[in-house]
C-alpha cells in the first residue's frame, strides 16, 4: 500500500495561508513534528507520495525524500490521505475494498483504491478541483467508486494548528517515548516536575542558571540544541534541532523548528524553523514561517480588550472569526519586521513582507511582497530586493537559495497579486491625505 | 492645466518638504533634494497617485533627477493612456 498526501483545492490551501503559499499544508507543525510525520507513523506507511501545486513542486522535491507529483504512483494499492485530517483520529484501515471518505462540504478526505480498481478510475471522465493530476484523479474515483460519509476532525485553518499545540506537543512526547539527558546540563540548574518529563537530546547544551519546569507539560529539547543562561522553558514546550534559546521566557505550548533564534517573551506558538526573534519582545499564539526575522521588541497582540473571540482576515476583505479568545499573528516566510513592530490581534502578515513600525498596531491583513512604510503597503523597492536579502539571510544557514526558489516564489507574487495592488492602491491614497 | 514637469515638483516638494519653485530639472531626489529611501518610496506612490498609473518599481527607483522622472512619467502615461 502507498500513501498519497494531498492537501485540498485552492480554497482549503487559501485557509494555511500564508505558511502553504511555498509548502504543502502537511509539512505545517503542530507538536513536536510535521502533520505529515503524524499521518504517516499513524497509517505505518513506508511507501509514501505526494502531490502539491505545480508551481512548488520542484522546490518542495528538493526538500522532500518522497515521490512528488510522479504519476507513476497512481498505480498499485493506495491510499489517499488529506493533510487536514488528524492524524489521531485517522481509523480508516489502510487494507480494504476501495472507497472514497466524502465530508459534509463534498470533499474528498481520503480514497481507498485497491490496484484492481485503478483502471476503472482512470478510465472515467477527468475533472476535478484539485489543479493537478491527483485532482483529477480522486475526483474519478469519488465518481465511480463507492462513497461513504466521512466526518473525520480536521484542521480547517491555520490557528488551529497554534490552538492544538500544546496538547499536541505532550502527545507526541509520550509517543516518542524519550526522556533523560543525553546532552549536557551545566550546573546550577533547575528542572521543575518530574524529570521523566524532560528529554534533552545529544549535543544539547543547557546553560548554568536556565529553569526547565515540566510541572504542567514535557519539554523536549532535540538535538544541538543551545539553553543560554536566565531562560525559563515551560513545558509542554518542543526546541527543534539547532535551535538557540538566548534568556528567552519560553510559556507554555511552544514547538520551534530547526535552526531559531529565540529571545524574549514565546507563548504557545509555532515557528517552523529557520527563524529569528532573537531579542526581547511577545510573540503569543502565533504561527511564523521559515526565514522570518522578528527585529528587537517586535510584538504581537493575541487578546483583545475586550476577550471576545479574535478573528482574521486571511483574503484582505472578510474577518473570518476564530471562535478563540487568543490568536496571535500568522507570518508567513521571509518576512522581516523592524525594531519596534507592533501587530495587532490576528494579524494576518503575509510572505515575503519587508515591515518598518509606525508605533502604533498595524493594519490586520499585511499582503505578501509589502513593503510597509507609515503603516500603508506600498511597492516599496519591489520583489528583486525581496529575494536578494532572502538570499543573504539563507546563505548565513548555509542554505541555497535556487532558481526553483525564485520560480516559486515568482509565482506565489502573481498568485497573491490581486489583494496586494488592492492594497496598494489604499495605501497610495492613504498617502495622499496624510500629505494634504 | 499644470505640466508634466509641475506636478512632480508639486509632488516632490510636498514629500520632501521643499518649495516646488526651488526645485530645478537636473537636480537629484537624493543627493540635491534630500530624499532617503523610504521617501523615494513614498514619491513614486505619491507619483502613481497623482498621475493615475501604475509604475514598475524597479525602472522608477532607478529614476535620478527630476528631469528623468517628467520624461519617465510622460513615457508611462503615454503607455497607459493617460492624457498629460
Amino acid at each position: 500500500m502507498r500513501l498519497i498526501l494531498f492537501d485540498g483545492p485552492p480554497d482549503v490551501r487559501g485557509r494555511f495561508h500564508p505558511l502553504a503559499l511555498s509548502r504543502p499544508i502537511w509539512e505545517l507543525r503542530c507538536g513536536m513534528t510535521s502533520l505529515a510525520e503524524k499521518l504517516t507513523a499513524r497509517i505505518g506507511a513506508a511507501d509514501v507520495a505526494c502531490w502539491v501545486p505545480d508551481y512548488m513542486a520542484k522546490v518542495y522535491a528538493a526538500s522532500t525524500g518522497r515521490k512528488v507529483n510522479d504519476p507513476a504512483t497512481l498505480a498499485g494499492d493506495l491510499l489517499a490521505v488529506s493533510a487536514t485530517v488528524k492524524a489521531a483520529t485517522f481509523n480508516v484501515p489502510a487494507k480494504g475494498p476501495s472507497e472514497v471518505g466524502v465530508n459534509a462540504a463534498g470533499e474528498v478526505v481520503y480514497a481507498r483504491i485497491a490496484s484492481g480498481d485503478i483502471a476503472k478510475v482512470n478510465s472515467s471522465p477527468a475533472g476535478g478541483d484539485i489543479p493537478c493530476r491527483l485532482g483529477a484523479f480522486l475526483t474519478q474515483a469519488k465518481a465511480v467508486l463507492p462513497n461513504v460519509t466521512c466526518d473525520l476532525p480536521a484542521y480547517n485553518y491555520v490557528w488551529d494548528l497554534v490552538l492544538e499545540n500544546p496538547a499536541q506537543i505532550t502527545e507526541d512526547f509520550r509517543a516518542a517515548g524519550a526522556s533523560g539527558i543525553e546532552g549536557t546540563v551545566e550546573q546550577p540548574n533547575a528542572i521543575r516536575g518530574s524529570k521523566k518529563d524532560v528529554f534533552i537530546g545529544r549535543g544539547a547544551v543547557v546553560h548554568p542558571m536556565v529553569v526547565l519546569d515540566a510541572e504542567r507539560g514535557p519539554i523536549y529539547l532535540d538535538e544541538d540544541v543551545g539553553v543560554h543562561p536566565f531562560t525559563r522553558i515551560e513545558g509542554p514546550c518542543y526546541v527543534g534541532r539547532k535551535s538557540i534559546l538566548l534568556g528567552a521566557k519560553c510559556r507554555e505550548g511552544m514547538s520551534i523548528g530547526p535552526v531559531c533564534r529565540i529571545g524574549g517573551e514565546v507563548e504557545e506558538s509555532v515557528i517552523q524553523g529557520y527563524s529569528n526573534k532573537y531579542h526581547e519582545g511577545f510573540l503569543g499564539h502565533a504561527y511564523v514561517g521559515e526565514w522570518v526575522n522578528l527585529g528587537a521588541l517586535t510584538t504581537n497582540s493575541d487578546l483583545k480588550n475586550d476577550y471576545s473571540a479574535v478573528s482574521v482576515v486571511m483574503d484582505g476583505r472578510n474577518p473570518i472569526s476564530t471562535g478563540s479568545t487568543k490568536v496571535g499573528s500568522i507570518i508567513g516566510d521571509h518576512t522581516k519586521t523592524s525594531i519596534g513592530t507592533l501587530f495587532n490581534t490576528g494579524a494576518y502578515v503575509g510572505a515575503m513582507c519587508l515591515i518598518m513600525a509606525t508605533g502604533k498596531p498595524l493594519s490586520k491583513f499585511i499582503p505578501s511582497f509589502a513593503w510597509m512604510l507609515d503603516g500603508v503597503a506600498t511597492k516599496g523597492f519591489g520583489k528583486r530586493m525581496l529575494y536578494q536579502t532572502a538570499k543573504v539571510a539563507m546563505s548565513r544557514r548555509k542554505k541555497e537559495w535556487t532558481e526553483a526558489d525564485e520560480a516559486m516564489w515568482d509565482a506565489v507574487y502573481e498568485l497573491t497579486a490581486t489583494v496586494r495592488n488592492e492594497a496598494i492602491r489604499k495605501g497610495r491614497r492613504q498617502m495622499v491625505r496624510s500629505r494634504t | 492645466m499644470a505640466t508634466v514637469e509641475e506636478r512632480v515638483k508639486a509632488v516632490t516638494g510636498r514629500v520632501l518638504g521643499v518649495d516646488p519653485d526651488q526645485i530645478q530639472p537636473q537636480q537629484s531626489f537624493g543627493a540635491d533634494l534630500g530624499a532617503e529611501s523610504i521617501q523615494s518610496v513614498e514619491l513614486v506612490a505619491m507619483f502613481e497617485e497623482e498621475f493615475g498609473i501604475e509604475m514598475d518599481e524597479d525602472e522608477a527607483l532607478s529614476v535620478n533627477t527630476v528631469k528623468a522622472a517628467v520624461d519617465y512619467i510622460t513615457k508611462v502615461c503615454q503607455e497607459q493612456g493617460v492624457d498629460v
